[in-house]
Protein backbone atom coordinates (compact mmCIF):
# COMPACT_ATOMS: atom_id res chain seq x y z
CA UNK A 1 0.00 0.00 0.00
CA UNK A 2 2.59 2.33 0.76
CA UNK A 3 5.24 2.21 -1.85
CA UNK A 4 2.21 1.97 -4.13
CA UNK A 5 1.15 5.44 -2.80
CA UNK A 6 4.94 6.85 -3.48
CA UNK A 7 5.23 5.76 -6.82
CA UNK A 8 1.85 7.59 -7.21
CA UNK A 9 2.80 10.97 -5.57
CA UNK A 10 6.07 10.52 -7.96
CA UNK A 11 4.01 10.39 -11.03
CA UNK A 12 1.57 12.97 -9.89
CA UNK A 13 4.90 14.83 -9.38
CA UNK A 14 6.10 14.57 -12.40
CA UNK A 15 2.55 15.26 -14.37
CA UNK A 16 2.38 18.81 -12.17
CA UNK A 17 6.46 20.04 -12.51
CA UNK A 18 7.36 17.98 -15.25
CA UNK A 19 6.10 20.40 -17.77
CA UNK A 20 7.66 23.24 -16.01
CA UNK A 21 11.57 21.58 -16.36
CA UNK A 22 10.37 21.59 -19.83
CA UNK A 23 9.51 25.09 -20.89
CA UNK A 24 12.90 26.38 -18.97
CA UNK A 25 15.01 24.13 -20.99
CA UNK A 26 12.67 24.82 -24.35
CA UNK A 27 13.24 28.63 -23.88
CA UNK A 28 16.83 28.25 -22.98
CA UNK A 29 17.32 26.66 -26.53
CA UNK A 30 20.01 27.72 -29.34
CA UNK A 31 17.29 26.77 -32.01
CA UNK A 32 15.59 28.88 -34.53
CA UNK A 33 12.49 27.16 -34.24
CA UNK A 34 10.51 25.57 -30.97
CA UNK A 35 11.59 21.59 -30.16
CA UNK A 36 12.72 19.25 -27.46
CA UNK A 37 15.41 18.64 -26.70
CA UNK A 38 16.94 21.71 -28.21
CA UNK A 39 19.80 21.70 -30.50
CA UNK A 40 22.01 23.42 -27.86
CA UNK A 41 21.56 25.72 -24.97
CA UNK A 42 21.71 29.84 -24.92
CA UNK A 43 19.90 32.85 -23.40
CA UNK A 44 19.57 34.32 -26.87
CA UNK A 45 15.52 33.82 -26.92
CA UNK A 46 15.80 35.43 -22.79
CA UNK A 47 17.17 38.40 -24.31
CA UNK A 48 14.74 38.23 -27.08
CA UNK A 49 11.74 38.77 -24.81
CA UNK A 50 13.21 42.24 -23.30
CA UNK A 51 13.78 43.01 -26.98
CA UNK A 52 10.46 42.83 -28.22
CA UNK A 53 8.69 46.08 -28.42
CA UNK A 54 4.56 44.23 -27.91
CA UNK A 55 5.86 41.94 -24.59
CA UNK A 56 7.51 44.80 -23.09
CA UNK A 57 4.54 47.24 -23.67
CA UNK A 58 1.95 44.39 -22.94
CA UNK A 59 4.11 43.98 -19.59
CA UNK A 60 3.72 46.96 -18.17
CA UNK A 61 -0.26 47.46 -19.18
CA UNK A 62 -0.78 44.24 -16.79
CA UNK A 63 1.48 45.48 -14.24
CA UNK A 64 -0.43 48.67 -14.20
CA UNK A 65 -3.39 47.06 -14.45
CA UNK A 66 -2.42 44.13 -11.93
CA UNK A 67 -1.34 46.98 -9.31
CA UNK A 68 -4.26 49.44 -10.62
CA UNK A 69 -7.28 47.02 -10.08
CA UNK A 70 -6.49 44.97 -6.71
CA UNK A 71 -6.00 48.74 -4.94
CA UNK A 72 -8.80 49.87 -5.89
CA UNK A 73 -10.41 46.10 -5.41
CA UNK A 74 -9.19 46.60 -1.86
CA UNK A 75 -10.14 50.48 -1.10
CA UNK A 76 -13.71 49.00 -1.84
CA UNK A 77 -13.80 45.08 -0.64
CA UNK A 78 -11.91 46.09 2.63
CA UNK A 79 -14.89 48.25 3.57
CA UNK A 80 -17.76 46.36 2.29
CA UNK A 81 -16.43 42.81 3.99
CA UNK A 82 -16.00 44.90 7.17
CA UNK A 83 -19.32 46.69 7.39
CA UNK A 84 -20.80 42.92 6.51
CA UNK A 85 -19.30 41.23 9.07
CA UNK A 86 -19.93 44.31 11.99
CA UNK A 87 -22.73 46.58 11.24
CA UNK A 88 -26.44 45.26 10.52
CA UNK A 89 -26.57 46.08 6.69
CA UNK A 90 -30.20 46.28 5.05
CA UNK A 91 -30.08 42.82 2.89
CA UNK A 92 -27.08 41.99 4.20
CA UNK A 93 -26.98 38.60 2.58
CA UNK A 94 -27.97 39.85 -1.03
CA UNK A 95 -25.64 42.68 -0.88
CA UNK A 96 -22.94 40.10 0.09
CA UNK A 97 -24.21 38.05 -2.92
CA UNK A 98 -24.07 40.90 -5.37
CA UNK A 99 -20.54 41.54 -4.42
CA UNK A 100 -19.22 38.31 -4.99
CA UNK A 101 -20.93 37.90 -7.89
CA UNK A 102 -18.36 38.13 -10.42
CA UNK A 103 -16.66 35.08 -9.18
CA UNK A 104 -19.88 32.81 -10.90
CA UNK A 105 -19.76 34.41 -13.93
CA UNK A 106 -17.42 33.09 -16.24
CA UNK A 107 -14.62 36.39 -17.60
CA UNK A 108 -15.31 36.01 -21.09
CA UNK A 109 -19.01 36.96 -20.80
CA UNK A 110 -17.52 39.55 -18.29
CA UNK A 111 -15.66 41.04 -20.79
CA UNK A 112 -17.99 40.99 -23.88
CA UNK A 113 -20.53 42.15 -21.82
CA UNK A 114 -18.57 45.17 -20.45
CA UNK A 115 -17.53 45.80 -24.20
CA UNK A 116 -20.76 45.92 -26.01
CA UNK A 117 -23.13 47.37 -22.99
CA UNK A 118 -20.31 50.25 -21.38
CA UNK A 119 -17.71 50.63 -23.43
CA UNK A 120 -18.69 50.83 -27.15
CA UNK A 121 -22.25 52.99 -26.11
CA UNK A 122 -19.93 55.53 -23.59
CA UNK A 123 -17.05 55.65 -25.53
CA UNK A 124 -14.61 54.59 -22.98
CA UNK A 125 -11.11 53.94 -23.83
CA UNK A 126 -9.24 50.70 -23.90
CA UNK A 127 -7.70 50.68 -20.55
CA UNK A 128 -10.82 52.17 -18.28
CA UNK A 129 -12.37 48.90 -19.72
CA UNK A 130 -9.57 46.18 -18.70
CA UNK A 131 -9.48 48.43 -15.23
CA UNK A 132 -13.32 48.54 -14.87
CA UNK A 133 -13.20 44.17 -15.67
CA UNK A 134 -10.35 43.40 -13.57
CA UNK A 135 -11.44 45.31 -10.69
CA UNK A 136 -15.01 43.90 -10.89
CA UNK A 137 -13.52 40.08 -10.99
CA UNK A 138 -10.98 41.24 -8.03
CA UNK A 139 -14.00 42.33 -5.54
CA UNK A 140 -15.11 39.22 -4.27
CA UNK A 141 -11.22 38.15 -3.95
CA UNK A 142 -11.04 40.72 -1.81
CA UNK A 143 -14.02 40.67 0.20
CA UNK A 144 -13.86 36.64 0.60
CA UNK A 145 -9.87 37.04 2.39
CA UNK A 146 -10.73 39.95 4.38
CA UNK A 147 -14.31 38.12 5.85
CA UNK A 148 -11.62 35.82 6.75
CA UNK A 149 -9.13 37.66 8.60
CA UNK A 150 -12.21 39.46 10.18
CA UNK A 151 -13.53 36.43 11.16
CA UNK A 152 -10.32 35.65 12.98
CA UNK A 153 -10.15 38.95 14.86
CA UNK A 154 -12.19 39.29 18.14
CA UNK A 155 -14.74 42.05 18.79
CA UNK A 156 -14.34 42.52 21.80
CA UNK A 157 -10.67 43.93 21.10
CA UNK A 158 -12.82 46.94 19.09
CA UNK A 159 -15.56 47.15 21.32
CA UNK A 160 -13.06 47.52 24.64
CA UNK A 161 -11.37 50.45 22.31
CA UNK A 162 -13.99 52.31 21.68
CA UNK A 163 -15.64 52.47 25.34
CA UNK A 164 -12.57 53.55 26.55
CA UNK A 165 -12.95 56.46 23.97
CA UNK A 166 -11.40 55.89 20.77
CA UNK A 167 -13.97 56.80 18.37
CA UNK A 168 -15.32 53.89 15.45
CA UNK A 169 -13.02 55.50 12.76
CA UNK A 170 -10.27 55.70 15.61
CA UNK A 171 -10.76 51.80 16.41
CA UNK A 172 -10.96 50.62 12.87
CA UNK A 173 -7.35 52.52 11.72
CA UNK A 174 -5.78 51.49 14.92
CA UNK A 175 -7.15 48.24 15.96
CA UNK A 176 -8.67 46.20 13.28
CA UNK A 177 -6.86 47.30 10.04
CA UNK A 178 -3.37 46.87 12.39
CA UNK A 179 -4.44 43.43 12.98
CA UNK A 180 -6.11 42.11 9.40
CA UNK A 181 -3.00 43.04 7.80
CA UNK A 182 -1.55 40.14 6.85
CA UNK A 183 -5.23 38.74 5.53
CA UNK A 184 -4.65 42.28 3.52
CA UNK A 185 -1.71 41.84 1.80
CA UNK A 186 -2.64 38.00 0.86
CA UNK A 187 -5.80 39.64 -0.90
CA UNK A 188 -3.27 41.87 -2.50
CA UNK A 189 -0.24 39.17 -3.43
CA UNK A 190 -3.83 36.67 -4.81
CA UNK A 191 -5.66 39.64 -6.29
CA UNK A 192 -2.52 40.87 -8.63
CA UNK A 193 -1.79 37.08 -9.48
CA UNK A 194 -5.15 36.51 -10.53
CA UNK A 195 -5.19 39.60 -12.46
CA UNK A 196 -2.20 39.32 -13.68
CA UNK A 197 -2.90 35.76 -15.22
CA UNK A 198 -6.44 36.36 -16.37
CA UNK A 199 -7.04 35.96 -19.98
CA UNK A 200 -10.78 35.29 -19.99
CA UNK A 201 -11.89 39.23 -18.95
CA UNK A 202 -9.35 40.28 -20.88
CA UNK A 203 -10.27 39.18 -24.61
CA UNK A 204 -12.36 41.23 -25.78
CA UNK A 205 -11.46 44.14 -23.54
CA UNK A 206 -7.77 44.89 -25.20
CA UNK A 207 -7.73 46.92 -28.07
CA UNK A 208 -4.96 47.76 -30.66
CA UNK A 209 -2.24 48.87 -28.69
CA UNK A 210 -3.72 48.02 -25.20
CA UNK A 211 -3.00 44.38 -24.51
CA UNK A 212 -2.03 42.12 -21.37
CA UNK A 213 0.88 40.18 -21.24
CA UNK A 214 -1.05 36.93 -21.59
CA UNK A 215 -3.36 38.07 -24.59
CA UNK A 216 -0.48 39.24 -26.14
CA UNK A 217 1.79 35.80 -25.91
CA UNK A 218 -1.27 34.48 -27.13
CA UNK A 219 -1.14 36.18 -30.60
CA UNK A 220 2.28 36.24 -30.65
CA UNK A 221 2.58 32.33 -31.11
CA UNK A 222 -0.16 32.20 -33.20
CA UNK A 223 2.12 33.78 -36.06
CA UNK A 224 5.67 32.96 -34.66
CA UNK A 225 6.75 29.37 -33.75
CA UNK A 226 10.28 30.61 -32.16
CA UNK A 227 11.11 29.44 -29.08
CA UNK A 228 10.81 33.52 -27.12
CA UNK A 229 7.08 32.66 -25.65
CA UNK A 230 9.12 29.45 -24.15
CA UNK A 231 11.70 31.58 -22.04
CA UNK A 232 8.74 33.83 -21.91
CA UNK A 233 6.77 31.38 -20.08
CA UNK A 234 9.76 30.42 -18.04
CA UNK A 235 10.42 33.57 -16.70
CA UNK A 236 6.72 34.23 -15.67
CA UNK A 237 7.12 30.82 -13.49
CA UNK A 238 10.08 31.97 -11.97
CA UNK A 239 8.72 35.02 -11.30
CA UNK A 240 5.64 32.97 -9.55
CA UNK A 241 8.06 30.86 -7.62
CA UNK A 242 9.87 33.48 -5.65
CA UNK A 243 6.31 35.45 -5.25
CA UNK A 244 4.98 32.27 -3.87
CA UNK A 245 8.10 31.23 -1.91
CA UNK A 246 8.83 35.19 -0.23
CA UNK A 247 5.05 35.39 0.53
CA UNK A 248 4.84 31.94 1.96
CA UNK A 249 8.01 32.76 4.83
CA UNK A 250 6.19 36.05 5.08
CA UNK A 251 2.62 35.12 5.96
CA UNK A 252 1.89 31.49 5.15
CA UNK A 253 0.18 32.44 1.52
CA UNK A 254 -1.32 28.72 1.37
CA UNK A 255 -4.04 29.64 4.23
CA UNK A 256 -5.60 31.95 2.22
CA UNK A 257 -5.84 30.26 -1.30
CA UNK B 1 -21.92 43.81 16.32
CA UNK B 2 -23.04 47.88 15.62
CA UNK B 3 -26.55 49.31 15.22
CA UNK B 4 -25.69 51.93 13.06
CA UNK B 5 -27.30 50.66 9.92
CA UNK B 6 -26.37 53.71 7.80
CA UNK B 7 -22.67 53.97 8.71
CA UNK B 8 -22.60 49.56 7.54
CA UNK B 9 -25.11 50.51 4.19
CA UNK B 10 -22.26 54.21 3.87
CA UNK B 11 -19.46 51.16 3.50
CA UNK B 12 -20.88 48.39 1.93
CA UNK B 13 -22.44 50.99 -0.69
CA UNK B 14 -19.69 51.76 -2.76
CA UNK B 15 -18.16 48.03 -3.58
CA UNK B 16 -22.16 47.26 -4.20
CA UNK B 17 -22.26 49.82 -6.77
CA UNK B 18 -19.51 49.33 -8.59
CA UNK B 19 -20.47 45.95 -8.86
CA UNK B 20 -24.00 46.49 -9.59
CA UNK B 21 -23.16 49.35 -12.32
CA UNK B 22 -20.36 48.29 -13.67
CA UNK B 23 -20.70 43.98 -13.75
CA UNK B 24 -24.15 43.08 -12.78
CA UNK B 25 -25.89 45.58 -15.28
CA UNK B 26 -23.92 44.59 -18.65
CA UNK B 27 -24.16 41.32 -17.95
CA UNK B 28 -27.77 41.28 -17.15
CA UNK B 29 -28.47 43.28 -20.81
CA UNK B 30 -26.37 40.87 -22.26
CA UNK B 31 -27.88 37.43 -21.07
CA UNK B 32 -31.76 39.87 -21.46
CA UNK B 33 -30.33 39.97 -25.33
CA UNK B 34 -30.59 36.65 -25.92
CA UNK B 35 -34.02 35.86 -25.46
CA UNK B 36 -35.51 39.23 -26.83
CA UNK B 37 -35.79 38.34 -30.55
CA UNK B 38 -37.09 41.14 -33.58
CA UNK B 39 -41.18 38.49 -32.80
CA UNK B 40 -40.85 39.47 -29.10
CA UNK B 41 -39.49 37.33 -26.49
CA UNK B 42 -38.59 33.78 -27.13
CA UNK B 43 -36.12 31.12 -27.46
CA UNK B 44 -35.75 31.07 -30.79
CA UNK B 45 -32.68 32.06 -30.95
CA UNK B 46 -31.75 28.90 -28.60
CA UNK B 47 -33.25 26.33 -31.21
CA UNK B 48 -31.45 28.06 -34.11
CA UNK B 49 -28.10 27.51 -32.01
CA UNK B 50 -28.86 24.23 -31.03
CA UNK B 51 -29.84 23.20 -34.70
CA UNK B 52 -26.52 23.76 -35.78
CA UNK B 53 -24.79 19.76 -36.15
CA UNK B 54 -21.31 21.94 -35.24
CA UNK B 55 -23.00 23.90 -32.16
CA UNK B 56 -24.40 20.78 -30.91
CA UNK B 57 -20.88 19.15 -31.67
CA UNK B 58 -19.34 21.54 -29.99
CA UNK B 59 -21.85 21.28 -26.99
CA UNK B 60 -21.34 18.07 -26.45
CA UNK B 61 -17.58 17.77 -26.39
CA UNK B 62 -17.45 20.44 -23.85
CA UNK B 63 -19.96 18.19 -21.51
CA UNK B 64 -17.89 15.20 -22.38
CA UNK B 65 -14.24 16.98 -21.77
CA UNK B 66 -15.46 18.24 -18.16
CA UNK B 67 -17.23 15.22 -17.15
CA UNK B 68 -14.26 12.80 -18.15
CA UNK B 69 -11.99 16.04 -16.64
CA UNK B 70 -13.58 15.81 -13.38
CA UNK B 71 -13.72 11.82 -13.16
CA UNK B 72 -9.99 11.64 -13.88
CA UNK B 73 -9.07 14.68 -11.02
CA UNK B 74 -11.47 12.77 -8.56
CA UNK B 75 -10.42 9.45 -9.14
CA UNK B 76 -6.60 10.01 -9.40
CA UNK B 77 -6.94 13.05 -7.01
CA UNK B 78 -8.63 11.30 -4.06
CA UNK B 79 -5.94 8.71 -4.01
CA UNK B 80 -3.12 11.06 -3.98
CA UNK B 81 -4.67 12.99 -1.17
CA UNK B 82 -4.89 9.71 0.45
CA UNK B 83 -1.29 8.96 -0.21
CA UNK B 84 -0.26 12.45 1.34
CA UNK B 85 -2.27 11.98 4.26
CA UNK B 86 -0.27 9.21 4.95
CA UNK B 87 3.17 11.38 4.87
CA UNK B 88 4.85 13.31 7.96
CA UNK B 89 4.25 16.58 8.21
CA UNK B 90 7.31 17.98 6.88
CA UNK B 91 6.68 15.78 3.59
CA UNK B 92 3.16 17.12 3.33
CA UNK B 93 4.13 20.76 3.34
CA UNK B 94 6.08 20.26 0.76
CA UNK B 95 3.30 18.02 -1.34
CA UNK B 96 0.78 21.10 -0.56
CA UNK B 97 3.31 23.72 -1.83
CA UNK B 98 3.73 21.64 -5.69
CA UNK B 99 -0.01 21.39 -5.48
CA UNK B 100 -0.77 25.48 -5.10
CA UNK B 101 2.44 26.76 -6.87
CA UNK B 102 0.94 25.99 -10.03
CA UNK B 103 -2.20 27.65 -9.58
CA UNK B 104 0.11 30.84 -8.89
CA UNK B 105 1.68 30.30 -12.11
CA UNK B 106 0.18 31.85 -15.59
CA UNK B 107 -2.37 29.07 -17.32
CA UNK B 108 -0.60 30.52 -20.54
CA UNK B 109 2.74 29.33 -19.51
CA UNK B 110 1.58 25.99 -18.43
CA UNK B 111 -0.45 25.11 -20.86
CA UNK B 112 2.45 26.37 -23.28
CA UNK B 113 4.43 23.17 -22.03
CA UNK B 114 2.00 21.03 -23.61
CA UNK B 115 2.67 22.99 -26.69
CA UNK B 116 6.05 21.70 -26.27
CA UNK B 117 5.66 18.29 -25.08
CA UNK B 118 3.02 17.20 -27.67
CA UNK B 119 4.16 19.33 -30.73
CA UNK B 120 4.92 17.62 -34.21
CA UNK B 121 8.99 18.31 -32.95
CA UNK B 122 8.44 17.75 -29.35
CA UNK B 123 9.39 15.82 -26.79
CA UNK B 124 6.77 12.77 -26.90
CA UNK B 125 7.31 12.78 -31.01
CA UNK B 126 11.30 12.51 -30.55
CA UNK B 127 10.76 9.91 -28.45
CA UNK B 128 8.31 8.04 -30.29
CA UNK B 129 10.15 8.13 -33.36
CA UNK B 130 13.73 7.10 -31.16
CA UNK B 131 12.02 4.46 -30.09
CA UNK B 132 10.66 3.09 -33.58
CA UNK B 133 7.08 3.35 -32.33
CA UNK B 134 5.73 5.05 -35.12
CA UNK B 135 7.33 6.06 -38.63
CA UNK B 136 6.14 9.49 -38.52
CA UNK B 137 5.55 12.26 -35.57
CA UNK B 138 2.12 11.77 -34.21
CA UNK B 139 -0.48 13.98 -34.31
CA UNK B 140 -1.23 15.06 -30.73
CA UNK B 141 -1.11 18.57 -30.55
CA UNK B 142 -4.64 20.24 -31.92
CA UNK B 143 -6.92 16.93 -30.85
CA UNK B 144 -9.53 16.48 -28.06
CA UNK B 145 -6.48 14.79 -26.29
CA UNK B 146 -4.13 17.09 -26.00
CA UNK B 147 -7.12 19.46 -24.59
CA UNK B 148 -7.90 16.95 -22.09
CA UNK B 149 -4.47 16.38 -20.63
CA UNK B 150 -4.02 20.17 -20.50
CA UNK B 151 -7.13 20.48 -18.41
CA UNK B 152 -6.16 17.38 -16.13
CA UNK B 153 -2.52 19.24 -15.34
CA UNK B 154 -4.68 22.71 -15.13
CA UNK B 155 -7.22 21.81 -12.59
CA UNK B 156 -6.24 18.83 -10.43
CA UNK B 157 -4.69 20.88 -7.96
CA UNK B 158 -8.10 21.94 -7.69
CA UNK B 159 -9.45 18.50 -6.91
CA UNK B 160 -6.84 17.06 -4.25
CA UNK B 161 -6.62 20.18 -2.18
CA UNK B 162 -10.31 19.95 -0.85
CA UNK B 163 -10.19 16.66 -0.64
CA UNK B 164 -7.25 17.10 1.22
CA UNK B 165 -9.04 18.85 3.60
CA UNK B 166 -11.73 16.81 4.40
CA UNK B 167 -8.92 13.90 5.05
CA UNK B 168 -7.44 15.92 7.78
CA UNK B 169 -10.60 16.55 9.38
CA UNK B 170 -11.64 13.29 9.50
CA UNK B 171 -12.34 12.62 13.15
CA UNK B 172 -8.95 10.65 14.24
CA UNK B 173 -10.55 7.94 15.59
CA UNK B 174 -13.56 6.53 13.34
CA UNK B 175 -11.06 4.48 11.64
CA UNK B 176 -9.17 2.88 13.95
CA UNK B 177 -12.32 2.00 15.79
CA UNK B 178 -13.50 -0.05 12.72
CA UNK B 179 -10.38 -1.69 11.77
CA UNK B 180 -10.58 -2.99 16.31
CA UNK B 181 -14.24 -3.53 15.30
CA UNK B 182 -12.86 -5.95 12.25
CA UNK B 183 -13.93 -4.14 9.56
CA UNK B 184 -11.67 -4.73 6.07
CA UNK B 185 -9.87 -2.19 4.65
CA UNK B 186 -12.48 -1.64 1.76
CA UNK B 187 -15.47 -1.28 3.91
CA UNK B 188 -13.67 1.02 6.12
CA UNK B 189 -13.11 2.89 2.66
CA UNK B 190 -16.90 2.66 1.53
CA UNK B 191 -18.63 3.26 4.43
CA UNK B 192 -16.33 5.66 6.42
CA UNK B 193 -14.17 7.44 4.62
CA UNK B 194 -15.55 7.83 1.29
CA UNK B 195 -18.95 9.18 3.03
CA UNK B 196 -17.26 11.39 5.26
CA UNK B 197 -15.45 12.94 2.90
CA UNK B 198 -18.08 13.45 0.69
CA UNK B 199 -18.38 17.72 1.10
CA UNK B 200 -14.52 17.31 -0.10
CA UNK B 201 -15.75 15.65 -3.13
CA UNK B 202 -18.55 17.91 -4.01
CA UNK B 203 -16.43 21.49 -3.79
CA UNK B 204 -13.36 19.41 -5.64
CA UNK B 205 -15.88 18.12 -8.32
CA UNK B 206 -17.70 21.86 -8.73
CA UNK B 207 -14.49 23.53 -9.25
CA UNK B 208 -12.75 21.26 -11.84
CA UNK B 209 -16.27 20.82 -13.62
CA UNK B 210 -16.77 24.21 -14.36
CA UNK B 211 -13.72 25.08 -14.71
CA UNK B 212 -13.46 22.86 -17.71
CA UNK B 213 -17.18 24.06 -19.16
CA UNK B 214 -15.69 27.33 -19.11
CA UNK B 215 -12.13 26.87 -19.90
CA UNK B 216 -10.77 29.24 -22.68
CA UNK B 217 -7.33 28.98 -23.09
CA UNK B 218 -6.92 25.01 -22.76
CA UNK B 219 -8.89 24.43 -25.69
CA UNK B 220 -7.27 27.70 -27.56
CA UNK B 221 -3.71 26.74 -27.35
CA UNK B 222 -4.41 22.97 -27.42
CA UNK B 223 -7.50 22.42 -29.21
CA UNK B 224 -7.27 25.09 -32.12
CA UNK B 225 -10.21 25.63 -34.25
CA UNK B 226 -10.31 22.16 -34.73
CA UNK B 227 -11.60 20.89 -31.29
CA UNK B 228 -13.57 24.04 -30.10
CA UNK B 229 -15.17 24.09 -26.72
CA UNK B 230 -18.05 26.27 -26.04
CA UNK B 231 -15.82 29.51 -24.74
CA UNK B 232 -13.48 29.19 -28.20
CA UNK B 233 -16.50 29.12 -29.97
CA UNK B 234 -18.05 32.10 -28.65
CA UNK B 235 -14.70 34.28 -29.11
CA UNK B 236 -14.30 32.65 -32.55
CA UNK B 237 -18.39 33.29 -33.32
CA UNK B 238 -17.54 37.09 -32.43
CA UNK B 239 -13.67 37.34 -33.86
CA UNK B 240 -14.50 36.09 -37.23
CA UNK B 241 -18.32 36.48 -38.03
CA UNK B 242 -19.57 39.09 -35.31
CA UNK B 243 -22.02 37.19 -34.78
CA UNK B 244 -23.19 38.23 -30.93
CA UNK B 245 -26.73 36.33 -31.74
CA UNK B 246 -24.71 33.06 -30.77
CA UNK B 247 -22.58 34.84 -28.67
CA UNK B 248 -24.83 35.74 -26.80
CA UNK B 249 -26.74 32.06 -26.71
CA UNK B 250 -23.08 30.42 -25.62
CA UNK B 251 -23.03 32.91 -22.69
CA UNK B 252 -26.60 32.10 -21.01
CA UNK B 253 -25.47 28.53 -21.80
CA UNK B 254 -22.57 29.03 -19.85
CA UNK B 255 -23.75 30.85 -17.00
CA UNK B 256 -26.75 28.41 -16.37
CA UNK B 257 -24.21 25.62 -16.55
CA UNK B 258 -22.54 26.90 -13.98
CA UNK B 259 -24.95 27.90 -11.63
CA UNK B 260 -26.92 24.71 -12.26
CA UNK B 261 -24.01 22.89 -11.31
CA UNK B 262 -23.17 24.64 -8.06
CA UNK B 263 -26.49 24.81 -6.98
CA UNK B 264 -27.19 20.90 -7.87
CA UNK B 265 -24.07 19.13 -6.48
CA UNK B 266 -24.36 21.26 -3.10
CA UNK B 267 -27.90 19.95 -2.69
CA UNK B 268 -26.70 17.06 -3.25
CA UNK B 269 -24.19 16.94 -0.57
CA UNK B 270 -26.55 18.69 1.92
CA UNK B 271 -29.39 16.08 1.10
CA UNK B 272 -27.04 13.07 1.04
CA UNK B 273 -25.81 14.50 4.76
CA UNK B 274 -29.43 14.42 6.00
CA UNK B 275 -30.44 11.21 4.74
CA UNK B 276 -27.39 9.96 6.37
CA UNK B 277 -28.44 11.57 9.76
CA UNK B 278 -32.16 9.72 9.39
CA UNK B 279 -30.71 6.26 8.80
Amino acid sequence: MRSLGSVLLALVMLFLLGPFVVIVIAGLSSGETLAFPPPGLSLRWVAKVFEVESFRAAFGVSMLLGVGATLVALVLGVPAAYALDRYKVPGGEAVRSIVTAPIIVPGIIVGLALLRFLLVPLGLPVMLGLFLGHTALLIPYAVRIVSASLNNLRVDIEEAAILLGASRAGAFFRIVLPNIRSGIVAAFILGFVTSFNQVPVSLFLSGPGVTTLPIEMLSYMEFNYDPSVAALSALLALLSLAVVVVAERLLGLSRYV
Amino acid sequence: MFEKRSIGLALVLPAALFVALGFLLPVGLLLAESFRTPAGWSLAYFTTFFADPLNQAVFLRTLRLGLTVTAVCLVVGYAAALAITGLGPAARGRFVGVLILPLMISPVARTYAWVVILGRTGLLNVLVLKLGLSDEPLRILFTETAVFLGLVQLFFPLAVLPLLSALENLPADVVPAARVLGASWLRVFWQIILPLTREGLVVGGTLVFVGSLTAYITPAMLGGSKVLMLETLLYQRVSVANDFVSAGVISVILIVMSIATNVLLRRLAAGRRAGGAHA
